[in-house]
């Protein structure tokens, strides 16, 4: 437990390292919620009353809780898996008595507590400037259970990651391809990241409830704005965690897969 | 510049980006992977545009139709300017590297090969469908002769306006090294402008229109092309893209004078 305390501290620090980089990521973040912001903020204005489900409060509550679960299950390092993957220097890890998944497990936690902390500051920030009014949740039932829903959807995310990190196994070049297709166009869009998954049609909705991406960040968010109670809280939460399942064994199963067939080129 | 000057460097473009599509083209997969993925993102865009539009009845006043129209229009700019100017996500590597010695020393404009030096090919295959869709919604929408002339017009100066940014960034990139997150900064900035500028408040509004000008390069032709522009607000766009490129220019030429080539 020692060895990844230390590779926690270490992991932290290291993001300091690159200060200006971390910085732009974080600006980068803001200016994406700045355009949801204003959308909703739009379209709300032009009407009185509820839309998808939503009113005002709860919509650019929405919006605003954004910021905490993309800090919370969207900032990862694991995303550089792949180049160690594609260089060879996944090697100097097999080497050392480490388990490579929690190792990267834990500077994920690492990069998340950094982020959080940012994600706050951001969060102020932003609500001085934009003075959005709230949804607060009272229920301390719901709040606990979109509390476990982030965790869940953290862990699901790290799984993804891991997935689409082995591509270099077989395609060293294809590593960042890999993340483009799934991380950036499919998690950005199907997880609810840009707009909640309600506007659209209920047949596709019903469709993506049975896939791993909704649970990242719309259900955690319907969770906590009470949009979700009941026997469907119920059914989320199972699904997720059976997704949980498959993920980590089709992880496992295409990781030997990949060892097998990997030949570490440049080493 | 002359013809004959003109002539040779649209030799040198045409040499460098075939050069650019072989090295992507080798790499099929790489090449399939990407282009599902910019085909999905726009699918996915357009299907939430169009059912956000669809349940709110109006986005700032503006229909479905309208609204895609705006979200082609950004995508016109920005997949154009990127087919162009995507050697300027490679810019760093040579900054760093020292390679960038090695450009100077060629006889050519170092800008127009760091700027125009790596066109890519998956941005050229989205192009055609991207513009066949834009002339059908566009079409939907019944346009004047006029119309047409100041949308292309203005869509003209957006295209200045996204050079003189790129210029900008590597220019950056030369004093201090930075231009991954710089470019993805103005890439998030510009994405502000899939969205009609109306939905904006002021003071963002006016920043989005004056200062970083995403309204006159992705809002304006499309709101030209709705018959909402005057010609106030033509001048106003050619004279905003003459100052940006002068600025631009300028700058590059100070950044260029702060290069040390420290690393080669």
């Amino acid at each position: 437990m020692n060895k990844y305390l230390q590779v926690f501290k270490i992991s932290f620090q290291q993001e300091f390292a690159y200060r200006l980089n971390f910085i732009m990521w974080r600006v980068r973040n803001v200016l994406q919620i700045f355009v949801v912001f204003f959308l909703w903020d739009t379209v709300f204005s032009f009407r009185e009353g509820e839309l998808f489900g939503y009113d005002r409060d709860r919509i650019l509550t929405y919006v605003f809780g954004l910021i905490f679960i993309k800090a919370f299950v969207l900032s990862a390092r694991a995303q550089d898996v792949a180049g160690e993957i594609a260089r060879g220097d996944i090697i100097n890890y097999l080497l050392k008595p480490v388990s490579y998944f929690k190792y990267w497990l834990t500077r994920d936690i690492s990069s998340k507590a950094l982020n959080l902390i940012f994600a706050v500051f951001e969060f102020g920030i932003l609500y001085l400037i934009l003075k959005p009014p709230f949804y607060f949740q009272t229920n301390p039932f719901q709040i606990l259970l979109s509390v476990v829903a982030i965790c869940i959807a953290i862990y699901t995310f790290y799984l993804i990651l891991f997935i689409v990190n082995v591509i270099p196994f077989w395609a060293p070049e294809m590593g960042w391809g890999g993340h483009f297709l799934v991380t950036v166009i499919l998690v950005e869009f199907l997880s609810g990241s840009l707009f909640p998954l309600d506007i659209l049609p209920a047949n596709l909705q019903n469709i993506l409830s049975f896939t791993p991406f909704p649970y990242l960040i719309f259900f955690p968010l319907q969770v906590y704005l009470g949009k979700i109670t009941g026997l469907l809280l119920l059914k989320g939460i199972v699904v997720s965690l059976v997704w949980i399942v498959i993920l980590w064994f089709f992880m496992k199963w295409v990781w030997n897969k990949g060892f097998k067939a990997y030949q570490a080129y440049g080493r | 510049m002359d013809v004959k000057r003109l002539i040779y460097y649209f030799k040198i473009w045409v040499f460098m980006s075939k050069n650019s599509f072989l090295m992507v083209l080798n790499q099929k997969n790489v090449l399939l992977i990407f282009l599902v993925g910019k085909v999905l993102r726009f699918l996915f865009f357009i299907a939430f545009l169009f059912f956000l539009v669809k349940g709110a009845e109006n986005l700032a006043g503006y229909n479905s139709t309208q609204a895609i129209f705006f979200f082609l229009t950004f995508m016109v700019v920005d997949t154009t300017s990127q087919f162009f100017f995507r050697e300027v996500y490679r810019f760093r590597t040579f900054v760093i590297t020292g390679d960038f010695d090695l450009i100077l020393a060629k006889p050519m404009n170092a800008l127009f090969r760091v700027l125009l030096g790596g066109a890519d090919v998956i941005d050229l295959i989205t192009l055609p469908p991207l513009y066949a869709a834009t002339i059908y919604v566009g079409n939907l929408l019944t346009p004047t002769p006029y119309q047409i002339f100041v949308y292309l017009l203005l869509l003209l100066t957006g295209f200045l306006i996204t050079a003189a940014f790129h210029i900008i960034v590597i220019s950056l990139g030369i004093i201090n090294l930075e231009v991954d997150h710089t470019i993805m900064i103005y890439r998030d900035i510009t994405a502000m402008g899939r969205f009609p500028i109306d939905i904006y408040r002021q003071p963002v509004r006016g920043i989005l229109t004056y200062f970083i000008p995403v309204a006159i390069m992705m809002t304006y032709p499309a709101k030209a092309f709705f018959g909402l522009v005057n010609f106030q607000g033509i001048l106003l766009a050619i004279g905003i893209a003459g100052v940006f490129m002068f600025i631009s220019l300028r700058f590059w030429n100070f950044a260029l004078k702060k290069y040390t080539s420290a690393s080669s």
